[in-house]
């Protein structure tokens, strides 16, 4: 880093792709200061604003829950938004951003997620209720919430998506951000169609393709588990009658105190 | 699901079978004793046992070969011809191996 | 393509995975010779007896040593809940194997070089 008064300046390379000029993406370098404090973001939007008005790039909300910004810092994913620029400059002072992988490049950092959102839908991510919808609240016990892992807490990023080996071969696999997904509908007590989601994951491109490489955890901002979810999955697909029967016994009690519910049924096996 | 059953099952086979089949053929390491070997097969029980390390072989091997291969996109399309074609490759391969393991 | 240890072990895997599967038709061809009467089997042996071909087996066995312990490392992956781990268990995968093929690769060295 190279030091003017208290405040460095460190070195950020982009890789820029114009696909009406560029035959192919390159790596462009931009100065900027990095006081404390400050993120990549704000050094992508600095960037924008004051050296090149053309640099493209994905942001929303700046605190790390839209998803929009996930990124490709020195080789790992993450959120730019909530990356601080000074920890992430290697000991040369640079830092490089590329757009996420695997995907097809629209401009710049942006990258066309279709296939991301198409795979998404292929898990009916909403929520089937049952046919007996309780007045008041659905109840869940400590430990059905537990069993859940933290999936809610997705915030279809992408970057699990696009670290996963297998998305790199082949775009037909569902993909690690719809499985934790439909991990989690699965697990959900409210939900009256296990059967038929874990029937859904049962093929070739369904939870079968993943070949537990990990990077989806490596890459998951939210620190979430999408390789722990597929084996999950994995397991119940083979026992989903069972499974399916012992929701419907549960959702018969959905309404009830927790109390009254007592004991939460397996949900990491089902009976 | 089939294919990774049928991979995962062999692969636990495979464990025992390859440990067995280096400690009984190759340890200690050196020259492999034809004699031993055929000594060693004249036995039913070891013939059987060999024809069953063939199968959990052959299973591992073409379904692990054809994971590799559908696993790229531009070759998915052909998958029903690439199990055709590994199913009867498998039962080719079977009962040449299985008369190989017989003979001696 | 994104590193890290669980891209290494799949790499590892499939580049084994293949080549053991071209191996096993080989390994089929040679002791199938024996269908052909035992001067068959005998020269594909002899063949395979030379020197060059010894050392190969040290990487057979690299190949195949390797294969099986990442299978038993998938094994323990699958049910039990060790996803914490992953980093440790690749390492491990690589210990072990490295120890069971240097504890079998060197008779087959010496053997190799005994001519």
């Amino acid at each position: 880093m190279a030091t003017n008064g208290s405040v460095p300046t460190v070195t950020i390379r982009i890789q820029r792709f114009n696909p009406d000029a560029d035959k192919k993406p390159y790596l462009q370098a931009f100065q900027v200061k990095a006081p404390p404090g400050k993120t990549i973001l704000d050094a992508l939007h600095e960037i924008k604003e004051e050296q090149d008005g053309s640099l493209t790039f994905r942001r929303s909300c700046r605190h790390a829950i839209c998803g929009s910004c996930a990124m490709n810092v020195n080789g790992r994913h993450m959120l730019v938004c909530d990356a601080p620029l000074r920890e992430h400059v290697d000991r040369h002072g640079v830092l490089t951003l590329r757009p996420l992988a695997y995907l097809p490049i629209i401009k710049d950092l942006v990258v066309d997620r279709t296939s991301f959102w198409e795979q998404y839908q292929r898990v009916k991510p909403w929520l089937i209720p049952p046919e007996n919808i309780p007045e008041k609240e659905f109840r869940m016990s400590a430990e059905e919430v537990a069993a859940l892992r933290d999936a809610e807490h997705c915030i279809m990023c992408g970057a699990c998506y696009s670290s996963c080996q297998v998305i790199a071969l082949t775009k037909q696999y569902i993909g690690p951000h719809a499985l934790l997904k439909a991990f989690l509908r699965v697990l959900d007590p409210r939900d009256s169609a296990p059967a038929e989601r874990l029937a859904d994951l049962d093929r070739g491109d369904g939870v079968y393709r993943c070949h537990t490489i990990f990077n989806c955890i490596d890459a998951c901002p939210k620190g979430l588990n999408p390789t722990e979810a597929i084996e999950t999955l994995r397991k119940l697909v083979i026992k989903r009658g069972a499974f399916e029967a012992a929701r419907a016994e549960r959702q018969r009690r959905l309404d009830q105190p927790i109390e009254v519910v007592g004991e939460a049924p397996a949900l990491s096996g089902g009976e | 699901m089939r294919i990774f059953l049928m991979q995962r099952w062999s692969a636990v086979a495979l464990l025992v079978f390859l440990t067995l089949h280096m400690v009984v053929v190759h340890y200690p390491p050196g020259h492999i004793d034809v004699d031993r070997v055929l000594e060693r097969l004249d036995d039913p029980l070891w013939k059987a046992i060999d024809i069953a390390f063939l199968v959990a072989v052959l299973t591992h091997a073409l379904t692990g070969a054809y994971m590799v291969i559908t696993d790229v996109q531009r070759f998915s399309v052909y998958k029903r011809a690439l199990a055709w074609a590994g199913a009867v490759a498998g039962v080719l391969l079977f009962v040449y191996g299985t008369r190989t393991i017989l003979t001696f | 393509m994104y590193r890290s240890t669980g891209f290494i072990a799949f790499v590892l895997r499939r580049l084994t995975g293949v080549a053991l599967v071209i191996y096993l038709l080989l390994h089929m061809w040679v002791i199938g010779g024996i269908n052909s009467g035992a001067e068959t089997f005998n020269d594909r042996m002899e063949f395979l007896g030379k020197p060059f071909f010894r050392l190969l087996e040290i990487g057979l066995l690299a190949a195949v040593v390797y294969h099986g312990v990442d299978g038993i490392r998938l094994l323990i992956g699958h049910y039990f809940q060790v996803t914490e781990y992953r980093r440790g268990l690749f390492y491990a995968v690589i210990v072990v194997s490295g120890i069971l093929v240097i504890a079998g690769g060197v008779p087959i060295l010496l053997f190799a070089l005994e001519g």
